[in-house]
């Protein structure tokens, strides 16, 4: 793994802007979620809706709090499961 | 010839990263049997659903989201010398997490007031499982933080903010299954 310990590469140090571009973005897909519950739609449209929210908001945090935009393959198997595993609540969902 | 590994790409220490994917694996199961067993009773689960506090868990969602990027600044600024500015985003952090905790804490007790416990309906039992060892995660977390920011080395920094984004993680996953999927 990456030594945290030594000089940070440039790559690895987010600008405050792009982690609050990031924490705006999750506040504003929580509340997007929440909302959704208020809408007069059919249940599936509703549950898939929110399982879509919660994965965009998953990878958010893989990519910028935990740091994995810099490592594209981790991140990209990481994005895999994650979007396994909505399809799979999405199903019983909707059974 | 390359001679870093995958593993190498990982930011921060190896371990807490088989920690956050035995937590989420962990988590991960619990929901999907949450749901399974939803299948039995599904009028049942959203009934039993539509006496959880969904707005105070949806203001604890922001809480915690808002503590995670306390906690990831804390790094940025501990990497750019601003030592004092990063203790104090974790100690932030670990504040919100302790908000976190009250806010569950009274959604808890409105439940017990109802009389609601485990054995009320499956559904409960899920939720006081699977919100109650997400709270216990928390806790821990507050204390780590707390740690890191006292201890502040941009290991243990690091390392504390990936534990508590992994707590982080796993709630942008359990709240809309158990608060919001009816």
């Amino acid at each position: 793994m990456r030594a945290a310990s030594s000089v940070p590469k440039l790559s690895r140090q987010w600008p405050p802007s792009t982690l609050t571009r990031a924490w705006v973005t999750l506040l504003a897909l929580s509340l997007a979620s929440t909302l959704l519950t208020t809408l007069p739609a059919p249940p599936a449209f509703v549950g898939s809706s929110i399982l879509i929210l919660a994965l965009i908001k998953a990878r958010v945090i893989l990519a910028r709090y935990l740091d994995l935009a810099d490592s594209p393959t981790w991140l990209r198997g990481f994005t895999f499961v994650m979007i396994a595993f909505g399809c799979l609540i999405l199903a019983l969902f909707l059974i | 010839m390359s001679d870093t590994s995958l593993i190498d790409e990982l930011p921060g220490e190896l371990l807490m990263w088989v920690l956050i994917i035995s937590e989420l694996l962990v988590f991960g199961a619990g929901l999907i049997a949450f749901m399974g067993v939803r299948l039995t009773d599904p009028s049942g689960f959203a009934e039993a659903q539509s006496h959880l506090y969904r707005t105070g868990a949806a203001f604890n969602t922001a809480v915690l989201v808002t503590s995670g990027f306390l906690a990831a600044q804390a790094l940025h600024w501990h990497r750019a010398a601003r030592r004092s500015a990063a203790r104090l985003a974790l100690i932030g952090s670990a504040l919100l997490g302790v908000v976190f905790l009250i806010i569950k804490g009274v959604e808890y007790a409105g439940k017990a007031a109802q009389g609601i416990t485990f054995e009320t309906h499956p559904f409960f039992m899920f939720y006081y499982l699977l919100t109650g060892f997400h709270a216990a995660h928390v806790l821990a977390g507050v204390g780590i933080l707390l740690f890191v920011a006292w201890r502040d080395d941009a290991r243990n920094i690091e390392a504390g903010a990936q534990f508590w984004h992994m707590v982080d993680l796993v709630w942008i996953m359990l709240f809309p299954v158990i608060y919001l999927l009816g």
